[in-house]
């Protein structure tokens, strides 16, 4: 049949070409970031050139080194993710499985805590860490990245366990384990692939957060999404350096991702397409 | 929709790569007939029927419809109907959208297509379930549903895929028959795919059997039954299905170990070896047969099957109702000279 | 004796319930509840950190003071553009590549590679860069594309629509991979033999795709616009990192307003009325959409 190879090359190529769309600022930043600053401000821009390191060199262990940051941003997303998992994932568990008085209500709430606007809630912990001498400090930060991860988290989790089947439970009762015992030994296996997905994203948004971390954080608490404004002043913009700044703040991320492609393409699409269904 | 429905193929090929599904199949389905395609799974009857249906396409050969070659044309161009196995239907539509689907498709008048889907839904007793949607229909209702949706078009062609091989054995049973019912009273040329040998031989007209991707046999269920054409079209057909003991032939006279048969036909005066077929209802007890020892006994209530041994051949037999047999027991069975099949050895083609 | 036990196992549950789920309902309700009601407080008082003298309680003052404010209904014209600029383009981009993606079989891995990165990156660096590399004059690729297609060298930063332009440009890159795995994810469940159902029902390409494709992958189409909305309304970090809201306000959306208010000219009462506002546009939008869903 023609007409369907006709088709197939027409996808493919406005497949390729929307592919260089969205694969072309990145791999751009990654090219700038082995440019000389002179070698950045040529016109029309070059592809071909003479690659330096310095510009890593530079954010690493330069002056304006970027590794206190990073060591910040891995205590602030760590902390986080630690203590959220900690949290979310024995609350999903009992609103996903147990009879929990007030299920729906409860469940709705959880779902409602995930749509408050980041700016409404920066303005009063900013009034109140203030006055209690909470700004600049990881707890602050850590109370208040808890906001965004604690109900997504709750959210995803419900979902992976709502799909082991019920009779886990009720054989591993049966079996005399108890219900804490049941928890542990039979369904957190089962849910270890959904951990480890609310985990990466936990982590990807906690690592990523921008607006709390400029707002109540300082010069103790100063992650890497904060620090990369360092590159940039009214007068001059350090474009090698910023490139090789954000491609180093990046790095973790990009390296979760790469890494755990399935897990996260499985977590946005179930995500996305059971949870929040049922309440 | 005056037109006949005869469908024909003729050499088609079908390869997946470098496994060949159909290897030269030649078929004509008269119109108006209720025509099987039998055989096991991977036999290539399914690839035949989505052929016929326009959903796969054909390496090689021709289909007709009527005379006009539509070999390359869609689906949608050849005026055929389906039933899938799965059913296909549209599960976010009612029922009476589902089988309204077609309709609208040719921009059919609302007015009209609402008289047609009450007829169709109607005829397969299902027009108080219009509302209903797939999901909340029973096995049974969801069939009767894609019927309703392929009869409401008065195609050309009809197209069933193991129509049945979803529901419960009773349920199998008396869909079988109103199949067979709405087919005559509908009069459509209908090619139905199943490798259930007793389901094909209780409902078709006339019968090909597939195997390895070529058709081995053609023809109505009680000449293909008679008179198979090799090993494997007997042994399909018929459940228990025919023994085989080897033998040896000669002129008149075929010779089972130490018993001997007069058959009506002269095979020539070199011997030769041969394989007999013999079907488990044409054998009785006989005090001057050929001797073999009771292995086992099934009672069925009308009917006993027994697992007899022949020299190293197990055969098994159907014997009447009230037969008591005790293992190990030695005992002689005969059977007809019509009653026997003979194949040969190397090719199991029939003599 | 039966009913005893029975209750007793119950309430066992429920027990067993309520100790998994009270620290993170306790850690919820102090993070987020209590703020948000110190919040609709503050935005009765007038609360100005650089003149302190000027502080007091103002009732309804702030919201008064809204309803009147320009640069409020700006930011709030500006915020409907960019919400839903961003998410049907989002939508349309992404169920598009979608549908053009599940006929290609070879190069899906690739595919997933490149759609998941735009996702993983930082918001924050994301606007840097598309304001440093892409759209900086003179040096940006932009730049360079325009020139060389003859379109000459437009200010991409400094003018009011063109920097519009480029915050929902930003914004849109960054977010349609994830409609679009979520739509193909969608798209690789619905059942086969449907379609063959279809093609012999004579419906064509289009008749197929408006009838049983579409209908069929509604659920998750609602639910990634419930969830791209929500996330438009409340995008900072991309924004104040490529224009900062600016040039002016030509990009300052209602959040960047509040958060401009309170920080930058340091009038927290205003920016907390500011901030109460965009809550309730917040949880009006969320509910529409959520009724939408239970419409089928």
């Amino acid at each position: 049949m023609k007409r369907s190879t006709i088709r197939t090359v027409v996808a493919l190529a406005v497949a390729m070409v929307l592919l260089l769309v969205w694969a072309f600022p990145i791999i751009w930043g990654l090219i700038t970031s082995f440019k000389t600053e002179r070698d950045v401000l040529a016109y029309p821009p070059t592809v071909v050139f003479h690659p330096t390191l310095s510009n890593y060199w530079d954010v690493l262990f330069g002056a304006t080194s970027i590794l206190p940051n990073f060591t910040s941003s891995i205590i602030l997303a760590g902390a986080t993710t630690v203590l959220t998992m900690l949290l979310a994932v024995p609350a999903a568990y009992a609103l996903a499985r147990l009879a929990l008085p007030a299920k729906r209500a409860t469940g709705f709430y959880v779902l409602i805590t995930q749509m408050l606007p980041p700016v409404g809630l920066v303005i009063p912990y900013y009034l109140v860490f203030s006055r209690i001498g909470w700004l600049d400090t990881y707890r602050g930060l850590v109370l208040i990245y808890l906001t965004f991860s604690l109900p997504f988290a709750i959210w995803l989790m419900v979902s992976y366990f709502e799909d082991i089947p019920h009779e886990m439970e009720e054989a591993a009762l049966l079996d005399r384990a108890g219900r804490w015992r049941a928890l542990w030994h039979v369904i957190l296996p089962q849910a270890r692939g959904g951990i480890a997905v609310t985990l990466i994203f936990v982590f990807l948004n906690a690592w990523n957060e921008f607006l709390f971390a400029v707002v109540l954080g300082g010069n103790t608490v100063r992650p890497v999404t904060v620090a990369m404004f360092n590159y940039i002043s009214v007068e001059q913009t350090l474009w090698g350096k910023l490139a090789a700044a954000a491609m180093i703040a990046m790095l973790p991320v990009i390296l979760l991702g790469l890494v755990a492609q399935k897990h996260i393409v499985k977590g946005l699409t179930v995500g996305a397409v059971k949870g929040g269904g049922r309440r | 929709m005056s037109a006949a429905g005869r469908m024909s193929l003729r050499n088609v090929v079908k390869r997946y790569g470098t496994f060949t599904a159909l290897r030269g199949i030649t078929l004509d389905i008269e119109p108006g007939e209720f025509f099987a395609l039998l055989g096991p799974s991977g036999s290539g009857k399914t690839t035949t029927l989505r052929i016929l249906a326009g959903l796969e396409t054909v390496d090689e050969g021709t289909v007709m419809l009527d005379d006009a070659d539509v070999t390359h044309s869609e689906p949608g161009e050849r005026d055929v109907a389906m039933v899938f196995q799965s059913y296909a239907l549209y599960p976010h539509m009612t029922v009476y959208d589902n089988i309204a689907f077609p309709l609208k498709m040719v921009g059919m008048k609302k007015a009209e297509i609402g008289a047609a889907v009450r007829a169709a839904a109607a005829k397969v007793h299902i027009d108080h379930l219009l509302d209903r949607r797939p999901g909340q229909l029973s096995g049974g209702q969801q069939q009767r549903c894609a019927l309703a949706r392929a009869i409401v078009r008065q195609p050309r062609l009809f197209l069933l895929d193991e129509p049945l091989s979803n529901l419960d054995a009773k349920l199998r049973l008396e869909t079988r028959v109103e199949l067979k019912k709405l087919q005559r009273s509908l009069g459509v040329t209908t090619a139905y795919v199943t490798h259930d040998q007793e389901e094909a031989m209780t409902i078709a007209d006339r019968l090909a059997v597939f195997m390895d991707g070529n058709i081995v046999q053609v023809g109505t269920p009680e000449t293909v039954f008679a008179r198979p054409n090799s090993i494997e079209v007997a042994t399909f057909l018929g459940n228990p299905p025919m023994n085989l003991l080897p033998g040896v032939l000669c002129g008149r006279a075929l010779r089972v170990g130490q018993h001997a048969v007069a058959l009506a036909h002269d095979y020539g005066s070199t011997e030769r070896p041969v394989m007999l077929g013999v079907r488990p209802g044409a054998f009785r007890i006989d005090g001057a047969g050929i001797p073999a020892q009771v292995d086992l006994t099934e009672q069925l209530g009308d009917s006993v099957i027994a697992d007899l041994r022949v020299a190293d051949t197990l055969i098994r037999v159907r014997l009447p109702e009230r037969t008591r047999l005790a293992e190990g027991t030695q005992v002689r069975v005969t059977f007809d000279a019509e009653d026997a099949h003979l194949f040969d050895p190397e090719t199991h083609a029939r003599l | 004796m039966m009913a005893q036990a029975q209750v007793s196992l119950a309430g066992r549950e429920r027990r067993f319930a309520l100790t998994l789920f009270l620290p993170a309902f306790v850690v919820l309700l102090i993070t987020t509840t209590f703020p948000i009601v110190y919040l609709i407080w503050n935005s009765f008082f007038r609360l100005n950190l650089s003149m302190p003298w000027r502080s007091g309680f103002a009732g309804f003052g702030n919201y008064v003071r809204m309803a009147g404010d320009a640069r409020f209904w700006h930011s709030l014209e500006l915020t409907a553009i960019y919400t839903v600029c961003t998410v049907t383009l989002q939508v349309l981009l992404g169920l598009g590549l979608a549908l053009l993606v599940t006929r290609i079989r070879k190069g899906q891995a690739l595919l997933r590679v490149v759609s998941i990165l735009p996702i993983v990156l930082a918001p924050v660096v994301v606007g840097l860069f598309w304001r440093t590399l892409v759209l900086s004059p003179d040096f940006g690729v932009a730049d360079f594309a325009t020139a060389a297609l003859g379109f000459g060298h437009p200010n991409w930063l400094g003018d009011p629509g063109l920097a519009l332009i480029a915050v929902i440009a930003i914004h849109t890159w960054q977010w349609t991979p994830f409609v679009f795995m979520v739509l193909l994810a969608s798209l690789a469940s619905l059942p086969p033999d449907v379609y063959e159902a279809a093609r012999i029902d004579r419906a064509n390409a289009w008749q197929r795709f408006w009838h049983i494709t579409l209908p069929l992958i509604r659920p998750a189409i609602v639910i990634v616009v419930i969830l791209r909305m929500t996330i438009a309304l409340s995008a900072f970090a991309a924004l104040f990192a490529a224009t900062g809201g600016g040039p002016g306000t030509a990009t300052e959306i209602l959040n960047l307003y509040a958060y401009r208010m309170s920080f930058n000219e340091l009038s927290l009462g205003y920016g907390s009325a500011l901030a109460v506002v965009l809550l309730v546009i917040t949880l009006i939008v969320s509910f529409l959409m959520f009724s939408l869903r239970r419409q089928r």
